[in-house]
């Protein structure tokens, strides 16, 4: 049976693995795993230690990154940034942009911006967690960082100054390199180099432009023995053919590349690749089942060789846990007993009342979306209406047919009609909606007979 | 190759100043402003975003066309004011509140100014109610809204609420857009168009205001 390390490890080098590894990109999450906001986490070395460790405690994986934060090297480099209470920090001002020259801008060094932080935490990361998981230090990498930098005038000075765009590409591929080798000092063996925007120009400028300096800094990795990663956003296909030529390890793509073209394109060049989990569709707002789902379609179309599974990008913030561990009882292979177990939750949590004991009568209304649905909402203004004056003896709940309650409120008051509305547990209405009146007549009997 | 065609051509190479000084000889030449903006202009901008929907072009050439094109309005603008030629809609445009980027919303108002629509602005972190009140000053009829992350797209619902609530929802239309939007997001907050990209965003609201 291998160990997590040893199935990143093989998997990264394009071998075939026992189970597919499982890497969730737990970024600004942890900090909602913590319960902190995560502008305090991204300060805080404490912080990103203990939420790499929850995150390994709550969802097992076979590896995690140190930190996601693709404005940590800006923010050193002399970009400002805004945080978020509940987001990555964004840019927010381009030092090239207002006045700096590029010779102003110096290396960064552990002392510049949080990354003395972001190192130390590595290090005790490495302590805590490297025998059992694979680390992966995320670089922001130099197209992105030069962008970063310069701000959409780089777009524009690919065509007007070249030159000036290598230069400071150049200047970027030194930073990745020495913040990599930060990263390599605090005892981490995987460096993924994570460059979206490059999904945002031509093969040709990718090829002039940014593969140098690519090829630079994997063969640095690789001159130091260390894993490498190549991590891109966007539909970058018509790329992948010279993003396997930069030697990178390893390929993680988000879902507007298929994984089976990946593949097809990075396996023969011995590379492996890595994705690419839906954040928004699946794993932000999809149900466990739809990220079970996802994450089995990525493993069909990858295979068991040289790939490894993980979202599309950085996790966000609110990704419902439940969601995460899903994916984890896919590759654990216990999806059945997850399911369970989820379900048992969720009774706990949904637990339809004991209308007996209830101070109020309720009324259960089972609707689509009282939102969305003019049908709906006129059955919901009924609802409202009949208990016009008596909301201190009554209570309304709607049960919107996609809420995860409705359906062990359908099986518990034995309706699986929409709409139906039920009184105190008892089912009054199926499928038709009353007038106000006759709901009113009933909800008084119902008050009374409370009443005694 | 016409004179229109020439400058079609330069636009999408983004050659500006050529861009200009052939429009101004066009103009010169006395030919109809209406003309110059839809035959060289235009055009050449339905063809930049053409090819950047299919993968052809990508942000730095839609960039540098679009620069041109402004170029190229600059020195048209007073004969089009004098002749009568108005934009084809108003677009009011912005990212959403807490989110402060700007590329693809950019690309988006470009692509509309390319399909001769007047955009306005509104810029990065944008207010619901600042869109609203955008929409009612300038009487657009779209408001485009760009979000970049999973979290600040929840605004949009945000901001068909404020429409709503100022009474404007049967008035203006709503697109939202954004690496993680979806056609199931655009349904789920009740905003009426989403588009992929920005040159379909730009032939969405044309036909809108197409009809």
């Amino acid at each position: 049976m291998m160990g997590s390390k040893e199935l990143v490890f093989r998997a990264l080098t394009c071998k075939t693995t026992d189970r597919i590894p499982w890497v969730p990109f737990v970024g600004c999450h942890a900090a909602k795993l913590l319960g902190v906001n995560a502008d305090e986490y991204f300060y805080s070395e404490k912080h990103i230690v203990d939420g790499a460790v929850k995150a390994y405690e709550m969802y097992q994986p076979d590896g995690l990154p140190v930190l996601f934060d693709l404005q940590l090297e800006a923010e050193a480099l002399g970009c400002r940034l805004r945080y978020a209470k509940d987001n990555i920090p964004s840019v927010a001002t381009h030092p090239l942009e207002s006045g700096k020259a590029l010779r102003d801008l110096k290396l960064p060094t552990r002392k510049s911006g949080r990354l003395g932080v972001v190192m130390d935490a590595a290090k005790e990361l490495v302590r805590l967690l490297g025998d059992k998981i694979a680390l992966y230090g995320v670089v922001t990498g130099p197209f992105t960082l030069a962008l970063h930098l310069m701000g959409t005038d780089i777009f524009y000075a690919m065509l007007d100054d070249p030159e000036r765009v290598s230069a400071l590409i150049h200047f970027c591929v030194s930073a990745c390199k020495r913040v990599a080798a930060m990263y390599m000092e605090a005892g981490i063996k995987i460096i993924a180099i994570a460059d979206p925007m490059t999904s945002q120009i031509s093969s040709d400028d990718f090829v002039r432009l940014v593969s140098p300096g690519l090829v630079d800094i994997f063969a640095f990795l690789r001159e130091h023995r260390r894993f490498s990663a190549l991590f891109v956003c966007g539909d970058a296909k018509r790329n992948m053919e010279a993003m396997c030529a930069c030697q990178p390890d390893n390929i993680s793509i988000d879902e507007n590349i298929p994984l089976d073209y990946a593949a097809r394109i990075c396996h023969p060049n011995g590379v492996s690749v890595g994705g690419n989990i839906n954040l928004t569709r699946s794993m932000m707002f999809g149900t466990v089942e739809d990220n079970i789902r996802d994450a089995q379609k990525c493993i069909d179309l990858a295979g068991s060789t040289g790939f490894i599974l993980s979202p599309g990008c950085d996790m966000p913030f609110d990704v419902p846990p439940e969601n995460v561990r899903a994916i984890t009882s896919l590759v654990r292979g216990n999806v059945v007993d997850f399911l369970e177990q989820v379900k048992l939750e969720e009774e706990s949590v949904y637990k339809v009342p004991n209308y007996a004991e209830e101070e109020r009568v309720i009324i259960d209304v089972m609707t689509l979306d009282s939102e969305t649905s003019t049908m709906c909402q006129y059955i919901m203004e009924v609802v409202y209406e009949a208990c016009r004056g008596l909301e201190h003896k009554v209570r309304c709940v709607e049960h919107k047919k996609a809420a995860k309650e409705a359906e062990i409120y359908q099986k518990a008051l034995h309706t699986s009609v929409i709409p139906s509305i039920c009184i105190d547990g008892e089912l009054v209405y199926e499928s038709v909606i009353p007038s106000a009146e006759d709901l009113r007549a009933e909800i008084l009997r119902a008050i009374f007979k409370k009443q005694g | 190759m016409s004179i229109y065609e020439d400058i079609s051509a330069l636009l999408q190479k983004g050659k500006a100043k050529d861009v200009a000084a052939l429009v101004g000889q066009a103009l010169e030449e006395g030919l109809p402003a209406k003309d110059i903006l839809e035959k060289g202009l235009l055009e050449g901008m339905n063809v930049v975003g053409q090819k950047f929907k299919d993968g052809q072009a990508f942000v730095p050439e839609v960039l540098i066309a679009a620069r041109a094109m402004n170029k190229g309005t600059e020195v048209l603008k007073p004969a089009l004011v004098s002749a009568g030629v108005e934009a084809c809609g108003k677009v009011v445009i912005g990212t959403v509140k807490g989110d402060l980027h700007d590329i693809g919303k950019n690309l988006v108002r470009m692509m509309m100014e390319g399909k001769g629509f007047e955009v306005i602005d509104l810029g990065v972190d944008v207010a619901p109610e600042t869109f609203v009140n955008g929409a009612i000053e300038n009487d657009a009829q779209i408001i485009c809204c760009s979000a970049l992350l999973t979290t600040t797209m929840t605004e949009m619902k945000s901001v068909v609420d404020a429409a709503e609530a100022a009474g404007l929802r049967d008035k203006v239309t709503i697109m939202i857009g954004g690496a993680p939007v979806t056609q199931e997001f655009c349904d789920s907050i009740g905003a009426d168009i989403y588009t992929s990209d920005a040159a379909s965003a730009a032939d969405a609201a044309y036909a809108v205001v197409a009809g």
